[in-house]
């Protein structure tokens, strides 16, 4: 016989305002096997759940429904107080009375009928609940790192740092990301690589972390605790366990003139190269697409100028597969493309160029050595213009978003070209001055108090040439005038954009993301690393637009949750699992396909001598993630799902 | 020698030779104008066969009679292009492996028989067929009728029709898709479909039919004819049909290696449903 103990929650006013709780109370009390009906202002609090449980041992209960807010809320909470109580932890449900009645209603009679509507449901629901025990699972103590960025590197670090193995996978040749083609960095000046290479190198020569670059992650598959993750290594055509790095191959490279992507365009590269000089690994690749002896058969100097025969041309790209208990999501952004800008006039003139131009020319280890110059003469320029949020902010052409780091980036630039370039004069075009940030106000004030950058309000409608010049011209809007800039050189502060195959890589792993392509959060405040996918973190500018500081805070976050992950042998998951009934399965494998989480195989049954008779599906619970969408394919209704079983929702409906 | 005859030689071959252990083919109904099915296990019983302009019906629905192919033996079946395409999406889902059927396949155009090449199913190609096929221009023009419904109108139609329902299952016994061993409606604990024919109970069973067959209809019709009551059970086959070729750009039945349409997934497909 059951016994049920109801329990409706006012949450202060929240529920009590809407819905009239006593009516409520009085209904549950004469519905049948409800055994006590209580009600409470804050039954979430101490003295609500010391209520629940007296009652639980009071009147033997054998069932117990919260009528309060959603299970996402509380539900854990009374879980817990059902067990301490002596009561599986499953036999508990929450009847949604606020997100669902109380919050979404404006009539309070109408508010109260649903409230008792929704709690018989539950009651009913609660009286076939079964007791169901916590399933363990092992977990695989080794992370998967995707991107070498700085964000990449210090989650690595971390987790290395704490003991565990960490695969660290970067796409390009070297790690480094973003942050090693930059200057110096807001709001301190320290020159980017100079902070940055330490970790590169303390990652590479870490015992815990292999690093994996010029590879990539091809597809994931598993759970929490327990994924498979393929990594493809592309062909590097340099024998990584030989090359020294002496760069002699480098050097003999017939093929010089590419552009280099590390600098922009601004640089040129060989066929083989390092991207950088303190790429790490320091091992060059060859980039097949422009070898010499890949387009014509003929060449091979590289090969001829290696005194330890580390080039092979025969190399063939590898896919191997890992296991791992978690993953940590770093692959960085890309800058927008400014062409859609045509009245700026980029790629239309040499001397509009974007800020990670810029960081290049300013860069001492960049193509100028350090030395501003204009791209199309190399002179220096006398006069530079900068344009704030060009992309940034912009509906109609660029991203509605805010890149968060361009306000502070274009301070730098026009203070760098002050230091290196006494005398000139920068002018700076903004919408507002964005600088929140420890140390990031008195940075912006430095550049305009100290280094004379001048700030002009409002936009700019156009760039065109005129005698060598570039006149820039758009309008003050404190002045309330339209102003003309003669300038030498104009940089573009560019958007900030999600990697340009994010939302095909989210759909890889499994993870979601937003319009534009950044990574979703499990909870936008509360749960800023984690995603919708257990055991699949995020960090860096993936998720948002970021700069290095909150990059690197929050790549400790995310190991923090990997950490946190690995405390255990096993993990302990949710018992709410599909079965499948062997005796009514068809075979179809519809539900095999249709299982996002690859949790159902082909089970054969044999008779007493080894005979098939048949082969049905099976439900392994240690993949299953309970999402019912077997159970929704199951023509024969052959599955059932733990704690939402057909008699179960079947009940709920009928009290309805 | 007529197509009848050269299929009862074929059939007697096949069963002498021991290739196939039955034949599934028609014979002599019980009116002039009817066949029923008959089973043929010896080449004597072989000899009976009918085959002309009135074997209409799908025989694939033999196919998956519980225990008939378990022992890998072999059964040769007498087919239209739609019992083909029926054996099509059986194979897809498991129910048949292509091997242990032998099609000996042929053709009806208005009152001419031809016999169709081949004889496993790896040999018919239908996706064109499949993809051009129009059903009958009665079934056309009633679809057309319903479409230019209001939702009322078209209501007050279905309502007509299935308070008809007697729930005698024969629409369920005569399809081939519907292989599962226990139906959904036989299911009483707990009880989604109300076994009653009363006019809620006929809605849930037949939609629920619809539902089941939507993406898996080989179109043959034998729903439609099997009806004692006349419900046109053809145009709700032929709407969620249509309905899955425009969402899904599926086509149930053009090969055999298909997935089924409502539990797959493409990389490209629309998201807008999900918040």
């Amino acid at each position: 016989m059951a016994k049920i103990g109801v329990f409706v929650c006012h949450c202060g006013e929240n529920i009590a305002s809407m819905v009239d709780t006593g009516t409520l109370v009085k209904a549950m009390s004469d519905h049948p096997g409800v055994a006590i009906c209580n009600e409470y202002k804050y039954f979430c609090s101490d003295p609500g759940q010391e209520t629940v449980k007296r009652a639980i041992r009071e009147h033997n209960l054998t069932g117990v429904v919260v009528a309060a807010c959603s299970p996402r809320m509380h539900e854990t909470t009374f879980r817990k107080a059902c067990a301490e109580a002596g009561l599986n932890p499953y036999m508990l449900e929450l009847a949604n009375i606020r997100e669902q009645c109380s919050w979404v209603h404006s009539e309070k009679n109408q508010a109260t009928s649903k409230a008792i509507e929704i709690t018989r449901s539950l009651v009913e629901k609660v009286k076939r609940n079964n007791e169901l025990k916590p399933i363990s699972v092992p977990v695989t103590r080794r992370a998967l790192v995707i991107g070498g960025g700085i964000a990449g590197i210090q989650a690595a670090l971390d987790i290395a740092g704490a003991g565990r193995e960490v695969v660290l996978v970067e796409r390009e040749p070297s790690i480094g990301g973003h942050m090693s083609q930059l200057s110096e960095t807001f709001p301190t000046l320290d020159c980017s690589q100079c902070i940055l290479t330490p970790r590169m190198v303390e990652a590479i020569q870490h015992p815990k972390i292999t690093v994996m670059t010029y590879s990539e992650v091809e597809e994931v598959e598993g759970y929490i605790g327990n994924f498979t993750a393929k990594i493809r290594k592309k062909a590097r055509y340099v024998d990584m366990s030989k090359c020294t790095g002496c760069g002699d191959c480098i050097q003999k490279c017939p093929v010089k003139k590419i552009p280099s992507e590390f600098e922009c365009g601004l640089g040129k590269r060989t066929a083989i190269y390092t991207p950088f000089a303190q790429a790490v690994p320091n091992v060059p690749v060859i980039d097949k697409s422009r070898c010499t002896y890949f387009k014509n058969g003929k060449c091979k100097i590289c090969e001829k100028s290696c005194q330890i025969d580390a080039i092979d041309f025969e190399q063939q790209e590898s896919v191997e597969t890992f296991e791992f208990g978690a993953i940590v999501v770093a692959t960085g952004f890309q800058i927008q493309d400014t062409s859609v800008y045509g009245e700026y006039g980029y790629g239309k003139y040499k001397d509009v160029i974007t800020g990670l131009h810029f960081e290049r020319l300013a860069s001492a280890s960049g193509p100028t050595a350090g030395k501003i110059q204009r791209p199309s003469d190399g002179k220096e320029p006398e006069t530079v213009v900068f344009i704030q949020c060009a992309g940034s902010r912009d509906p109609s052409k660029g991203v509605k978003y805010c890149s968060k780091i361009c306000c502070m980036y274009t301070a730098k630039h026009a203070m760098l070209y002050t230091h290196k370039h006494h005398g000139s004069n920068s002018k700076i075009f903004y919408m507002d001055i964005r600088a929140a940030g420890k140390g990031y106000d008195e940075f912006t004030r430095r550049a305009i108090e100290e280094d004379g950058a001048d700030y002009l309000r409002g936009r700019v409608s156009k760039v065109f040439e005129e005698n060598g010049k570039l006149i820039v011209r758009g309008v003050d809007t404190l002045l309330g005038k339209p102003v003309e800039v003669a300038a030498d050189m104009v940089v573009l502060a560019t958007a900030m954009t999600p990697q340009p195959d994010a939302k095909q890589f989210a759909k890889r792993i499994g993870i979601g993301y937003d319009e534009y392509g950044f990574y979703n959060e499990a909870h936008l405040k509360l749960r800023p690393v984690e995603t919708a996918k257990a055991g699949i973190y995020l960090c860096g500018a993936c998720q948002s637009p970021k700069d290095i500081p909150d990059s690197v805070a929050q790549a400790s976050a995310a190991a923090a949750k990997v950490l946190g992950l690995f405390s255990r042998e096993q993990l302990e998951r949710e018992p709410v699992v599909a079965a499948v009934g062997e005796t009514t399965c068809a075979g179809c494998w519809g539900c095999v396909y249709a299982c996002p989480y690859n949790a159902i195989e082909k089970k054969d049954i044999t008779d007493r001598n080894g005979n098939l008779i048949k082969q049905v599906a099976s439900v392994n619970p240690g993949l299953c993630q309970g999402c019912g969408t077997c159970v929704t394919f199951c023509r024969s209704n052959s599955i059932d799902l733990a704690g939402f079983t057909e008699k179960q929702i079947f009940a709920e409906v009928m009290a309805l | 020698m007529g197509i009848q005859e050269q299929y009862r030689s074929e059939a007697a071959a096949l069963l002498s030779s021991g290739e196939v252990k039955l034949v599934i083919g028609f014979g002599e109904g019980s009116t002039a104008d009817r066949r029923r099915p008959l089973f043929a296990r010896t080449p004597e019983e072989a000899q009976k066969f009918v085959l002309d302009a009135a074997c209409i019906a799908n025989l694939s629905t033999y196919l998956v009679t519980e225990g008939l192919l378990s022992d890998g033996k072999k059964v040769a079946v007498f087919l239209k292009p739609d019992g083909i395409r029926s054996v099509n999406i059986l194979i897809s889902e498991a129910q048949l492996k292509p091997d242990q059927v032998v099609i000996l396949g042929y053709a009806i155009d208005k009152a001419e028989i031809t016999a169709l090449e081949g004889r496993n199913i790896s040999d018919f190609s239908l996706g064109e067929e499949i993809r051009s096929h129009t059903p009958p221009p009665h079934i056309l023009q009633e679809a057309e009728r319903i479409e230019e419904m209001n939702p009322a109108e078209r209501f007050e139609f279905w309502k007509a029709h299935f308070s008809k329902c007697i729930k005698c299952y024969a629409c369920r016994q005569v399809c081939p898709m519907c292989y599962c061993r226990r139906c959904i409606v036989d299911v009483n604990q707990p009880q989604w479909v109300s076994t009653s024919s009363h006019t809620l109970g006929n809605f849930e069973w037949n939609i629920v039919r619809a539902f089941h067959l939507a993406g898996r209809c080989a179109a043959c019709g034998a729903c439609d004819r099997a009806c004692p009551v006349n419900i046109p059970l053809r145009l709700v086959n032929y709407r969620m049909g249509k309905e899955v070729i425009d969402a899904f750009d599926y086509c149930a039945g053009e090969n055999s290696s298909q997935k089924p349409v409502l539990a797959s997934f493409k990389q490209d497909d629309p998201e807008t449903f999900i918040l």
